[in-house]
């Protein structure tokens, strides 16, 4: 039976209808069009699917859509519309990406790790990032990106 | 993979409409809260509840709190706030050294300590490490509020003492009265993310007093009351450490599984028994490694 | 010669920020309207059984399944070096997992209701488990019809047996080698199977449409290649290559696992049976572990003689491989190392045998390395051993017998132009080989290892590459070509290469990705060749739009054209100093007389490159005759390993890599693949451990239980070194990396493992459960529990390795 449940989504406000059923990470791609979380093992194995939600970095794959009523949901798309964001920037300066599927998860994990401690150890990014796979660059430019960003101790946001 | 079944989901703002659910549907309802333990296994069709009952509008359960000495953790706290939780860095840090082997970030944010006591795995971290502060978990039901020692929490792989309509609402732990050390080992097969192999928990209090755990070697994370009573009053020392090592084939029950053979795990948990026990007499000192350094 | 100015520099990615912001679109975000339907698969729930019966009458009355497909809807064969496979099997299933049927439905929930209620009756065979019973004399056969599938030239199976493809390989005369040598070194060493775990799943949408037409959107390696499989497998339904169109977007990633036809197919199939409606086929990551291509598992002998002075004299080698269900693609894995497993040492008398043997498991494919790590591992260890044995420095070992251009490779072809040396010897500087390291903890020792490794792109003779490139009235350019960018950097390399000749910069060059209509043919994304192969193609194209340039900028203007030249996106004069015309001016609209008219138009050329040196055709016996490799990539490696000898946990300290790009286009890009490469050759040393129950179902067919790396698991120190001995027939002289990689990571752990605690392992992986267990005297095989990593029940080195037809003789 459909719930009505109302959350923002980027800054927007969004009411849809769902199922008690239904996976958060099926209603963003599927019902509202945001395709940056990616699905990948739908077990939270991967962290393809990593949004945020009032801030904190979380796995769509393990949540019911009808859980998030209420919340503020962030996704790579909503980072920056106009320009990049720091996190973005250096990652593409870095080279911290090779096929791209897991970069939507990264940058989120990346985001949130800043925004919670600017000044990162490589210990607490390698941590930060663990619950995010990436098969092709052997995480060494992504680590080296976020901690290019330590060391200036700008913003991620 | 979509979860193919439907069910109904209701979220009670009080606790006693959420007893009153679950009292009534019984096996046909399920608790949901952080849910990265039930969403899974209901996408993979283990789990058809009829009935999900999310409690994360019951208000006053995601609390961490220290008063008299006794620490109290509301069944909606996530391992994210016992990590961030000055009180547990300063007071407990042996659960803060837990929470960063559970799981990664994004997990943690969601899954709750008290979700992964009732999930009852027996590589349940979360248990193992509450053990050796004789923690209790606190239980709301249809006849009332009990507190059920953790040591009697256990009955098996995925099976607790919830009858039912009754709610784990949270699970207390009292500090030690003397000063204490302690060191959490967890047994993974690489560096990343793992259920553990084996687990060992091992903290000392001032006077030569031990408590030790072991995770992941029996059905349920057990206290190891052989070994303590060995230890009783002694300070450690390379001859009692090894008598302490040689009694864990008798307190432990290894299994061959997917994660590890019942001989490696036998074999490690004499060596993470030593490391931790060296690091919680150290620590209990002021001195040995910062708490969570890997000690294996 | 000029200096370089776009080619060996390190510009930002051209799909940088497609991925970067979200906008990058795979397969999976594709959207195709309320129209689309979804699939669900039906599958197998054993490795070896009949197919008596299914019935599909309950699943069909459920409100919103569209149809369900079964094999009687599609009996027709399919592969790409031999037709062995079917898109759903109409006689019997071959491996736990195989699809089955298949159940469209308007949306995924019900499709996978509607799939529980389809009703197969199997008749369970014995399943073919072990390589040793399938070899018997009486081995019951996975494919008793091997005779009768059609097949490349250079293929050859043994009807009536297990024995899908046997390649021989014969030089000089090893009988006489080993009688030279003064020491022989025999052991037998074992690989299990591995999964590519990329983080995308296989996934593909198709539609055929009401007018006929065919299209699908793919995760591939390989678009044209999928559109000739499909036209193959089609064919008896009249559809031909015209009638199919493959678009391939961004891909998450291939490792070789997406390069062929594996589910693909199923896509193709069920649009044809839903004409008019689009419908989605993705598989789930278990589905990505059973019922993709796998890295097959192989059982090899190894015989090498040396003299005391370090020469190599002669070597046997003797590979058999668990190649799966249906070979079609994984053949070619055994027949490469058949031409190949010497590895990159100069040999005078070679024996090799490669087995490629049918097993009731999934079905082997390419696999980044394609063979080679597998060879590798046992021959790297070998070689560090018989060095030990003669009392020589392993790495001397290696010098001494480093295969240099113009010597006599397997097969009786010559080697190119390559800087093994120089790599051995940088690598080794930088592992301060030589100086032992000890750890301040009492617990731990620090061992060294080292490995050289080559690998040559596995291709049929005619794999060609082309390209089209057009200006824009801006003067910038698009490139149409049809390799795939998986990650590995291909877009970029081809702008810069394009820039290069035309000096239009790289962020002013769009390379578009494939769409088998729109864009020029390229054989496969695969074998660490479009670098050179579509590089090749690129630059031809390039070249022809300059001359083209300079052709109407003679016809207008009368300047010579052999006086003219690009700089700085502009046509000069070398005899006009004061001239410069601006590509933008005239590109698209040609260049006006004095007259008044115009003269040109749109600017645009095509390139083709074809090897058209290499053969296939040679003999079945020796392989001697043909030049069926394009060339080698050679390379270097060692690492630094820490182990703890209570707990056998390993720390790399320090991996070293060098390897000889020939000429690094991008020198970001080839370190890239050095610092992924060696994690991913890492992981499966260390901690990547595939198991079967012992009726051949896949026991971890997820991440928890199937473990790769995190960012945790990164070694302290990664070096990647670039070699640069230029290929003559490669773009600026460069040649491919991507797999080579991760190719000697086994053995130098192995290795760095006996140096560091005297255990010699001699099967994969290399966990830290197994060196703590065998550190206090226990075998892991004796303990492990009843699971299948191995396809051989047995103690390997007890496998025999005569073959059915060894005896005949």
């Amino acid at each position: 039976m459909d719930k009505q449940i109302t959350f923002k989504l980027n800054g927007e406000t969004r009411t849809i209808k769902v199922e008690p059923s239904d996976l958060l990470i099926d209603v963003l791609r599927e019902k509202l069009g945001v395709k940056s979380p990616k699905i990948g093992c739908e077990r939270g194995d991967c962290g393809a699917c990593t949004v945020l939600i009032d801030d904190k970095s979380v796995r769509s794959c393990l949540i019911l859509a009808i859980e998030s009523d209420g919340s503020e949901i962030t996704t790579v798309e909503g980072l920056s519309r106009t320009r990049l964001s720091p996190v973005q920037q250096s990652f593409l300066e870095h080279g911290s990406f090779q096929c791209g599927f897991c970069a939507p998860g990264m940058v989120l994990s990346a985001t949130e790790l800043l925004e919670k401690n600017p000044h990162p150890t490589e210990a607490e990014v390698k941590e930060a990032l663990a619950g995010n796979l990436c098969r092709c660059t052997g995480y060494k430019p992504i680590i080296e990106a976020i901690l290019a960003l330590s060391s200036k101790g700008g913003k991620s946001l | 993979m979509a979860i193919a079944h439907q069910f109904a989901y209701l979220k009670p703002p009080t606790l006693r409409e959420a007893v009153g659910i679950l009292a009534r549907y019984g096996k046909r309802a399920r608790a949901l809260a952080g849910g990265t333990d039930l969403v899974s296994l209901m996408c993979d069709g283990v789990l058809t509840p009829d009935v999900v009952v999310d409690i994360k509008g019951i208000p006053g359960l995601d609390r961490i709190e220290f008063k008299s000495g006794v620490l109290s953790i509301g069944a909606l706290v996530t391992f994210s706030d016992l990590r961030d939780s000055p009180i547990i860095a300063r007071k407990f840090p042996v659960i803060r050294e837990m929470t960063g082997w559970v799981a990664s970030v994004g997990i943690r944010n969601r899954a709750t300590l008290v979700g992964n006591l009732c999930s009852a795995v027996p590589c349940c971290d979360g248990g193992a490490v509450l053990l050796v502060y004789h923690a209790a978990v606190l239980v709301a039901g249809p006849a009332g509020k009990r507190e059920v020692p953790l040591r009697d929490w256990f009955l098996g792989p995925r099976k607790t003492v919830l009858k039912r309509g009754e709610i784990a609402t949270g699970v207390t732990v009292t500090l030690p009265k003397k000063k204490h050390g302690a060191c959490f080992v967890k047994l993974r097969r690489y560096q990343g993310e793992d259920l553990a192999q084996a687990s060992v928990t091992a903290l000392a209090l001032a006077g030569n007093r031990y408590r030790i755990s072991f995770g992941s070697v029996a059905p349920r994370p057990i206290a190891a009351d052989r070994i303590e009573a060995l230890l009783e009053g002694h300070p450690l020392s390379e001859d009692i450490i090894q008598q302490a090592v040689r009694l864990v084939p008798e307190e432990i029950a290894p299994i061959t599984d997917i994660r590890a053979t019942k001989e490696y795990r036998l074999q490690m948990v004499g060596v993470m028994l030593e490391r931790g026990l060296r690091a919680a007499v150290a620590r209990l000192a002021g001195a040995g490694p910062d708490y969570g350094t890997s000690l294996i | 010669m000029t200096k370089l100015k776009f080619v060996g520099e390190s510009p930002n990615r051209i799909d940088g920020l497609d991925k970067i912001t979200g906008a990058a679109m795979y397969v999976d975000d594709l959207t195709f309207g309320p129209d689309l339907l979804h699939a669900e698969i039906v599958e197998s729930p054993y490795a070896h059984a009949i197919i008596k019966s299914i019935d599909t009458s309950a699943a069909e009355k459920v409100p919103g399944v569209v149809r369900v497909v079964t094999g009687k809807d599609f009996p027709y064969r399919f592969g790409l070096y031999m037709q062995d496979r079917f898109i759903f099997p109409t006689d019997r299933v071959r491996f736990v997992g195989e699809q089955v049927a298949a159940v469209v439905a308007r949306d995924p929930k019900t499709a996978k209701r509607a799939a529980k209620l389809v009703k197969v009756v199997y008749e369970e065979l014995k399943p073919v488990l072990d390589l040793a019973e399938a070899l018997r004399d009486d081995a019951v056969l996975v494919h008793p019809d091997l005779g009768k599938y059609p097949r490349c030239a250079w293929f050859f199976p043994q009807a009536g047996t297990n024995i899908a493809h046997y390649r021989k390989t014969r030089k000089g005369d090893v009988e006489q080698g080993f009688k030279q040598a003064d020491v022989i070194l025999e052991d037998t060493y074992t690989v299990p199977r591995y999964a590519h775990c990329a983080i995308e799943p296989h996934v593909i949408v198709g539609l055929y449409d009401l007018a006929g037409r065919l299209t699908l959107w793919s995760a591939s390696q390989s678009p044209y290649t999928q559109r000739h499989v499909f036209a193959q497998a089609l064919a008896p339904l009249g559809l031909s290559h015209k009638d199919i169109r493959v678009v391939t977007p961004y891909v998450g990633g291939g490792f070789g696992g997406k390069a062929g036809v594996s589910m693909e197919i199923i896509g193709a199939a069920l649009a044809i049976m839903v004409k008019g409606h689009p419908v989605k086929v993705r598989w789930s990551r278990a589905q990505e572990f059973y019922n993709t291509y796998q890295r097959q598992g192989v059982i090899a002998r190894i015989k090498l003689g040396v003299t005391n002075d370090g020469t190599i004299t002669a070597i046997e080698h003797t590979l058999h491989w668990d190649a799966g269900g249906y070979v079609e693609y994984g053949a070619n894995v055994v027949n490469a190392v058949g031409l190949s497993a010497t590895g990159p040492y100069r040999v005078p008398n070679v024996k090799i045998d490669s087995v490629c043997v049918y097993t009731n498991l999934p079905p082997g494919g390419p696999y980044r390395g394609f063979g080679y790590s597998e060879f590798h591992f046992g021959l790297e260890s070998h070689i560090t051993r018989v060095a030990q044995k003669i009392g020589m420095d392993p790495v001397e070992f290696r010098r001494r017998n480093a295969i240099c251009e113009g010597d006599t490779l397997a097969y009786g072809a010559r080697m190119n132009p390559s800087g093994l040396h120089e790599a051995i010897n940088r690598v080794a500087a930088e592992i301060r080989w030589g100086q032992k390291e000890s750890s301040k903890d009492p617990h731990k020792v620090i061992g060294k290892g080292f490995a050289c490794f080559w690998k040559a792109p596995a291709m049929p003779p005619n794999a060609a590459s082309s390209a089209f490139i057009k200006f824009n009235e801006d003067g910038s350019l698009n490139i149409s070509a049809s390799g795939m960018e998986i990650g590995q950097g291909y877009l970029t390399v081809m702008a810069q290469i394009a820039a290069e000749i035309l000096t239009v910069p790289v962020h002013r060059i769009r390379v578009e990705p494939p769409d088998t209509d729109r864009n020029a043919y390229e054989w496969q994304t695969v074998g660490s060749h479009v670098t050179w192969g579509c590089g090749n193609a690129v630059k031809a194209a390039a070249i022809e739009v300059r001359e083209k340039m300079f052709d109407v900028v003679e016809r207008a203007l009368g300047l010579a054209h052999d006086t003219l030249y690009v700089e700085d996106e502009k046509v000069k004069c070398r005899v006009r100093p004061d001239f410069a015309l601006p590509f933008k001016d005239f590109v698209i609209s040609g260049i006006q007389t004095a007259q008044g008219n115009f003269i040109g138009g749109p600017i645009l050329g095509s390139g083709v490159f074809m090897p058209e040196f290499t053969s296939a055709l040679s003999d079945p016996e020796t392989s001697q005759g043909g030049h069926p490799n394009v060339h080698y990539t050679v390379g270097a490696a060692a690492a630094i390993l820490e182990v703890d000898k209570q707990t056998g946990r390993m720390r790399v300290l320090k991996a070293v890599l060098a390897v000889d790009a020939g000429k690094a286009i991008h020198p970001g890009l080839v370190k890239g693949q050095v610092v992924g490469g060696v994690l991913q050759g890492l992981a499966t040393v260390l901690y990547e451990d595939i198991r079967y129950d012992l009726k051949g179902k896949l026991l971890n067919a997820n991440f928890t239980d199937y473990k790769i790396p995190t960012a945790l698991d990164v070694p302290v120190e990664i070096v990647p070194i670039i070699v640069e001995v230029a290929q003559p027939d490669g773009p600026f002289g460069a040649r491919g990396i991507g797999e080579q990689t991760m190719i000697p990571a086994a053995a130098m752990i192995a290795n760095a493992v006996d140096d560091a605690v005297g255990l010699r392992m001699k099967g994969l992986p290399i966990t830290a459960e197994k060196v703590a267990l065998e550190l206090h005297g226990i075998r892991y095989d004796d303990v492990k529990g009843s699971y299948m990593g191995l396809c051989f029940a047995g103690q390997p080195d007890k496998y025999d390795f005569r073959t059915t037809t060894a005896k005949k003789k």
